[in-house]
């Protein structure tokens, strides 16, 4: 298959600061999910990728035209941005109608565009209300839905799941598939990596302004699995808890902290400690506060993928 | 593609006229509109007062013409022209880069320069609107027992277009600023407050370093009243010079805002 956007060499400094490095890619047609922690690079390769900043080095082409300065391209291209901007005294409609002009289609064309992408994000009913009236949820979905508008073959996300609620979610990723089953190409970025397991396979790791890897999700999922996890409980008397744990051969380490009421767990099988704790509380009669997992997040995969 | 027969063709025209409509709408929905709305209307209420007190005190001493073209002097050249082109100039880009909406236009089918030029061509004309209802409202109120003398229309006209004329010219030139320097209002205060108002004043060739002086070189010269040391020292520019000297430099400074914002690169900060 022909890639839909090809990197070369791509790398870019904000002066002393490195915000991408040598990126080589090729991606193809379907959802490649962009995952990585805050501050990875994520935005900069997005931004790269829609030509809003300049590359130091290196050539980003869409559909093999370069994008930079190539307004044209962008009749393909929907970019739904990060940042939770907007004109605010215009109202929903207003918005996504006065961006479809941009792309020059007639006002009867625009009219029916712009009520068919309110009608997929429902804002149908708030689409005369001003959008500084709108929820978080709201305006992450009007963002998303001046993206599609105009009906692009490539889509741009920059954390689109961002500040929408679990119904919110559910419905969006159900829509970027649809997009990926009409042939579309989309590129998702998030840090949290169940987001992107929820849309695609194919990813693209990104950490400190290089691509870590590139491929299956599963090959990351097995690193987190195989990874050891920190687990932080707080109960009326965490000894007595931390004690039924000592002879299990799947922990690692029990650390007690500070706090009278915590200890923190290191195990290898996260899946068989939380089986096995809420018998525990049960049989110990003990009540349970909090239980987090401190180092489950991107940042401390990433941490234990980079040896640090 | 179905895609291309549903639109329109793309020319730079077309571009430019959508940017136009869209940023025409966004002008008159923003409160910044509203306040200036205000701001160019505070002539019109001197006007009112000193036409109550000429009629409920019987003061006679100064004719509606003087009066109007002393407002048009005072107020719309050396003031509102000036704050309106610098707010609107300056935010042509900067309120995209400080709002975080400039990502919405540069990733839409449109040139930058027509981008530029379609937002000019908007904010310019909301603030003629803006300029002219004042002055209108003033010439009425200031001439209203002398409605049917032609000659004054004719003083209105020409004192319309030199104001417009000027906020296009200040305009361009905020505009050009606003794509370069971060802290563009700063400097077009300065510039606005303190060289054009400084320089105007200097005898020789020094004056024609301001825009103010092609303006008021279209302007007739006042022969008395207390407003005159304004502009006593004029040295002024035969007319059809000056209007193309005023062309020249808004072209000169929208042709290098379409420059600056093509190739410059704008960092959102996040």
């Amino acid at each position: 298959m022909n890639p839909v956007i090809k990197t070369r060499k791509l790398s870019k400094w904000y002066g002393n600061i490195l915000g991408l490095s040598d990126v080589t890619l090729k991606i193809e047609k379907g959802i490649t999910g962009l995952l990585g922690p805050n501050g990875a690079g994520k935005s900069t390769f997005l931004k790269l990728l829609t030509g809003q900043i300049k590359a130091n080095i290196g050539s980003v082409m869409i559909n093999g035209e370069k994008v930079r300065n190539n307004h044209r391209i962008f009749s393909q291209i929907g970019f739904c941005p990060e940042s939770d901007s907007f004109y605010e005294e215009m109202t929903g409609w207003e918005f996504v109608t006065g961006l479809l002009k941009l792309h020059h289609f007639s006002q009867a064309d625009i009219e029916k565009r712009a009520a068919k992408a309110l009608n997929i994000v429902d804002l149908e009913k708030a689409k005369d209300r001003r959008i500084k009236t709108y929820s978080r949820g709201m305006r992450q979905r009007i963002k998303f839905a001046q993206a599609i508008a105009h009906e692009p073959d490539v889509l741009i996300l920059d954390e689109p799941l961002n500040g929408l609620d679990p119904l919110g979610r559910r419905k969006l990723i159900r829509l970027i598939k649809s997009y990926r089953d009409e042939g579309k190409t989309i590129i998702v970025s998030s840090h949290v990596l169940s987001e992107i397991e929820a849309m695609t396979n194919n990813i693209i790791l990104i950490h400190q302004g290089k691509i870590f890897a590139q491929g299956d999700i599963h090959y990351i999922r097995d690193l987190i699995d195989t990874h050891p996890h920190m687990i932080s409980v707080t109960c009326s008397d965490p000894r007595k808890i931390a004690s039924r744990f000592v002879k299990e051969d799947y922990i690692l380490n029990i650390d007690f902290t500070e706090k009278k009421d915590n200890f923190v767990v290191k195990t290898n099988n996260r899946d068989q400690f939380f089986n096995r704790l809420p018998s525990v509380f049960i049989e110990e009669k003990t009540e349970v506060q909090e239980i987090t997992s401190p180092d489950d997040n991107l940042q401390a995969v990433f941490d234990y993928l980079i040896g640090e | 593609m179905e895609r291309n027969l549903k639109e329109k063709e793309w020319t730079f025209f077309n571009s430019f006229q959508d940017v136009f409509s869209f940023f025409f709408l966004l002008g008159r929905k923003a409160k910044k509109t509203k306040v200036f709305y205000l701001l160019s209307f505070m002539p019109v209420a001197m006007a009112l007062m000193v036409q109550f007190g000429q009629i409920f005190y019987s003061r006679n001493s100064l004719s509606g013409p003087y009066v109007f073209s002393n407002i048009i002097i005072t107020f719309y050249l050396q003031f509102i022209i000036l704050i309106l082109a610098l707010f609107f100039g300056t935010s042509v880009c900067s309120e995209e880069l400080e709002g975080k909406t400039l990502s919405y236009l540069t990733t839409r089918p449109i040139s930058k320069s027509s981008f530029i030029l379609g937002k000019y061509a908007a904010y310019s004309l909301l603030m003629v609107l803006m300029t002219v209802v004042g002055v209108v409202l003033c010439f009425l109120i200031l001439n209203f027992n002398q409605l049917g003398r032609f000659s004054l229309y004719k003083v209105l006209l020409k004192d319309t277009a030199v104001l417009v004329l000027g906020l296009l010219c200040y305009t361009a030139l905020f505009t050009f600023i606003g794509t370069f320097i971060k802290r563009s209002i700063m400097f077009g205060l300065i510039f606005s407050f303190g060289w054009e108002n400084v320089i105007q004043y200097f005898p020789g060739s020094t004056q024609r370093f301001a825009i103010v002086h092609y303006l008021k070189s279209l302007l007739p010269s006042p022969t008395s009243g207390r407003f005159s040391f304004l502009l006593f020292r004029l040295e002024p520019t035969p007319p059809v010079l000056a209007v193309v000297i005023l062309l020249g430099i808004t072209a000169l400074f929208l042709g290098l805002a379409c420059l600056v914002f093509s190739y410059k690169e704008y960092i959102l900060e996040e």
